[in-house]
């Protein structure tokens, strides 16, 4: 029988004072944080990943599955004792016309979750090419799985697989690392073999790669990927995001835009996921915080960590380099190892190897118009909630 | 590196029991017993022994300022500076996984082996397997380690022994990944050893990053192994770049050769092993006349030596495994094809030999350390291994063994917890003492020992280093190295 466990009462976390003030336009800034970990009923506090589905929140951790309802605070979670093939959940997503949670297990194939069942898909029973699954994506009746050694299309309604590696794609490496689809189109990031591009239409692949073609540097910085070896893709309002182990990039479909460490918000070339919220916002989970490009026009970014030694975090507010705003609060993410993130409307959810975050954007505005006034409204809500 | 003499000082971290582990010099069963805890580690210990789940340790970072020791005449797009240059700095792990207790109940302390050790179709490996000759040294070196561990009292803190726990890595579809998953979660090991196979050991690597298990390689040469940014992983055995640079060094910058023809099998290991060579030499100005691929497993090279032939090359690489370095020689000579011989480490062999009869005299192999040394740690590893397995151990097998004996020092060193063991390994100063010679981590955890040519000369390889063959490294104008030589007179 699966656990249903209260979860601990919402912590209101203040924004307490900024300690920089800029005259600066600013993007919003998340203040009202939540956070899940085991004590609060989740079955581990390795979160690896996070799909958040109407009033419920499903995630994926080292030793089981979870689902948040949002309204009552409950937890309900799945381990193998509760018929969840296998205990590590690296992926999820859930097909929102019927409903059905797709679940990748980390070394135990893919398992669907439907009508209180798990069905289980794996290397020896199905046409899933490897069980070591990185990512999975529902694509109209089909279902995407990344794995270690290839790609696999379940077709739903036909029972059918398909098998995409070296043989019939452009992968120069097998080994697929993320899986995302939206407005017609699948996107890979593919480790050693950048992003490949699958019209569902056209059943047609398309290849990006990093256009020098070496491990050890990106000779310019937006002419293409900045690096082979990616971990992430997201496909928004027409602008693919991308997350590697030495970078992030934006293609718009003509122009490439790279982002390192030293020339952007990010706390960290070393990226674990990014999930982008519309062309001109995405958020990078990296190995020392998030880093959201939230307005892409200026280059303007709010990081968001635990500030080590302290049960406090803080945001702040960049523009390329320029620290524009630091802005203190309570526990925002609760480590600073950040390995999954989903945005649900106003709200963010953040999956850390620590536990997991929930952002409350209750008056989240894009981008950074209008931002003097709303920003101040934030602070003043924060204070009336002190 | 050669006669460093490490300051080593015994320290009693390990509560009641620092007494039994013997230095990495002396790897027989009677060597001293203590556990030897060099003064930089020991702050890496104390260190890392100080945080919480939630806070990173200040660890001195690895950092070079030039990656590989890469000559600037061969540096990717040499006149351009790139935006971007990376693997200068060692990267951090920065989870929570130091916070995590001892288990308080266990019998035996796991340590992984994945290799090729049972012969099977691969799709990795690219069809029929073929390493397997390799992997079964490679587990005879680790099980070496470690009863020669055992032997001396196992995992001091808790008297208790280590124990292999060991994993093919031939299987299909991937098998790897899987492999180390079930060692990560269902066996619980406490750092992997593995694998040869390039495509294995990079499905391997991404697992052991997501489960933050430490893996070190002792037989993949591949030089992108380490270029993925992950903290987790080590390699202890010199990469194809390092050999490849010595390779070009020699023959275009020292004997001054403008046509060179390669010849290599079309899998991850010759595809990946000549690149460094295809690039270097088209850097310094004399681009690979003529490069053939052929598949695993065939007999017949008539056409691709056709092709080299036509090209009219000065000298040619092989790059591939000793049986095919073999048929492809004597197919070469037999066609009346008489230049120099040039061949990755794995043509280092008795099988090689064999085959190759007299023509191996005068091939010259890169070779990833020197077995040839005066070394008494070496000598009494030789010893060891001859009475555990009744034959000579080789490249695999040494590595191995030096491999595992790094992982249990880490082990005995940082106790049971898996970032710990990453974090005294990976920032370790001194370079480790091993039988294959000091072994140096560089900011990406790859051994930037010293490699070496080797030359087969009245039935003996010949091992060369650079300062036998008066090559430095660095920038060499072309063709001036020493002058004068030619691939049958190196310098000795």
């Amino acid at each position: 029988m699966a656990r249903i466990a209260k979860n601990a009462l919402p912590v209101m976390l203040l924004v307490l004072l900024g300690s920089s003030v800029s005259a600066e336009p600013l993007p919003y800034v998340y203040t009202r944080w939540k956070q899940f970990t085991v004590a609060d009923g989740l079955p581990n506090d390795h979160i690896f990943a996070v799909k958040a589905a109407g009033p419920h929140v499903w995630v994926g951790t080292e030793n089981g599955l979870a689902r948040i309802d949002k309204r009552t605070g409950e937890i309900e979670t799945w381990r193998e004792a509760d018929g969840l093939p296998w205990k590590v959940v690296s992926a999820i997503d859930v097909n929102r016309k019927t409903g059905e949670v797709w679940i990748g297990l980390f070394g135990g194939g893919l398992a669907r979750y439907s009508g209180g069942r798990f069905d289980h898909f794996t290397q020896l029973n199905s046409g899933l090419v490897n069980d070591v699954v990185y990512g999975v994506a529902v694509e109209n009746d089909n279902v995407w799985v990344a794995t270690t050694a290839g790609a696999s299309r379940f077709n739903t309604l036909t029972g059918e697989w398909s098998i995409y590696t070296e043989k019939n794609a452009p992968m120069e490496e097998i080994w697929n690392y993320a899986a995302t689809y939206n407005d017609g189109r699948v996107y890979l990031g593919v480790w050693g073999s950048g992003v490949l591009e699958f019209d569902v239409e056209k059943e047609r692949w398309k290849v990006y790669l990093d256009p020098d073609g070496e491990m050890e540097i990106d000779l310019y910085r937006d002419d293409g990927l900045v690096h082979v070896i990616t971990t992430g893709v997201s496909y928004v309002d027409d602008i693919l995001w991308v997350g590697s182990y030495f970078g992030g990039s934006r293609y718009d479909g003509r122009h490439w835009r790279g982002y390192f460490n030293q020339d952007s918000g990010l706390p960290s070339d070393f990226i674990n996921f990014v999930e982008g919220r519309s062309a001109d916002e995405a958020w990078y989970c990296t190995d020392k915080g998030v880093g959201v490009v939230t307005d892409f026009a200026t280059n303007t970014w709010v990081i968001y960590t635990r500030v080590p030694g302290t049960d406090s975090g803080q945001a702040v507010v960049m523009r390329d380099r320029e620290v524009l705003k630091t802005v203190p609060m309570g526990l925002n993410i609760p480590h600073n190892y950040v390995l999954a993130a989903d945005v649900d409307g106003n709200d963010v959810w953040i999956g850390t190897s620590k536990g997991l975050a929930w952002g409350i954007g209750e008056d989240y505005y894009a981008g950074i118009g209008g931002s003097a006034s709303k920003a101040s409204r934030t602070a003043a809500t924060a204070e009336a909630g002190k | 590196m050669k006669g460093w003499i490490p300051f080593i000082c015994a320290l009693s971290l390990l509560a009641g029991c620092a007494k039994d582990i013997p230095s990495p010099r002396d790897p027989g069963v009677e060597a001293k017993r203590e556990v030897s805890i060099d003064p930089d580690t020991a702050e890496v210990l104390q260190r890392i022994n100080a945080v919480d789940a939630y806070d990173v340790p200040e660890l001195e970072l690895k950092a070079e300022i030039d990656y590989a020791r890469t000559s600037d005449d061969v540096v990717p797009f040499g006149a351009e500076e790139p935006y971007r240059k990376h693997f200068l700095e060692q990267m951090e792990y920065t989870g929570p996984g130091r916070a995590i207790p001892e288990p308080a109940q266990l019998e035996t302390v796991k340590i992984g082996f994945i290799g090729p050790i049972e012969a099977t179709v691969s799709v990795a490996t690219g069809g029929r397997s073929h390493e397997e000759d390799l992997g079964v040294k490679m587990l005879q070196g680790s099980k070496l380690a470690i009863e020669h561990a055992n032997a001396r009292g196992g995992y001091l803190k808790r008297g208790i022994p280590f124990e292999l726990v060991v994993k093919n890595d031939n299987g299909l579809w991937g098998a790897s990944g899987n492999e180390i998953v079930d060692m990560a979660y269902e066996d619980e090991v406490w750092a992997i050893l593995g694998t040869i196979d390039g495509a294995n050991s990079h499905i391997a690597i991404r697992v052991a990053l997501k489960a933050e298990l430490l893996m070190i390689n002792t037989g993949d040469t591949d030089p992108t192994f380490t270029e993925t940014n992950i903290p987790w992983v080590a390699r202890c055995i010199g990469d194809d770049r390092q050999q490849g640079y010595l390779l070009v060094d020699y023959m275009i910058r020292k004997l001054g050769y403008q046509r060179i023809g390669i010849i290599r099998s079309s899998n991850r290991y010759g595809r990946f092993g000549v690149r460094e060579i295809v690039d270097s030499a088209r850097r310094l100005g004399h681009p690979i006349a003529l490069e053939m691929a052929y598949a695993l497993g065939r007999d017949d090279y008539t056409l691709q030596l056709e092709r080299l032939k036509a090209a009219n090359v000065e000298a040619i690489v092989h790059w591939g495994d000793a049986r095919e370095s073999a048929v492809i020689l004597n197919q070469m000579r037999s066609m009346g094809m008489q230049q120099p011989y040039f061949a990755s480490d794995r043509t280092i062999s008795d099988e090689f030999v064999e085959l190759a009869g007299d023509n191996a005299e005068g091939v010259i192999s890169a070779s990833s350390w020197n077995p040839n040394r005066d070394d008494a740690q070496l000598e009494a590893f030789r010893r060891a291994f001859r009475e555990r397995f009744d034959e000579e151990p080789e490249t695999y097998a040494a590595h191995a063994y030096d491999g595992m004996n790094m992982l249990i020092w880490a082990v005995q060193v940082a106790g049971l917890n898996r970032a710990k063991i990453r974090d005294v390994l990976a920032h370790r100063k001194q370079p480790w003492p091993g039988v294959t010679g000091d072994i140096p981590l560089s900011a990406t955890l790859d051994d930037m020992g010293e490699v070496f040519l080797a030359r087969f000369e009245k039935g003996d390889w010949n091992y060369l280093s650079r300062e036998d063959l008066q090559i430095s490294s660095g920038d060499i104008p072309v063709g001036s190295a020493s002058g004068g030589d030619t691939a049958s007179s190196i310098v000795e």
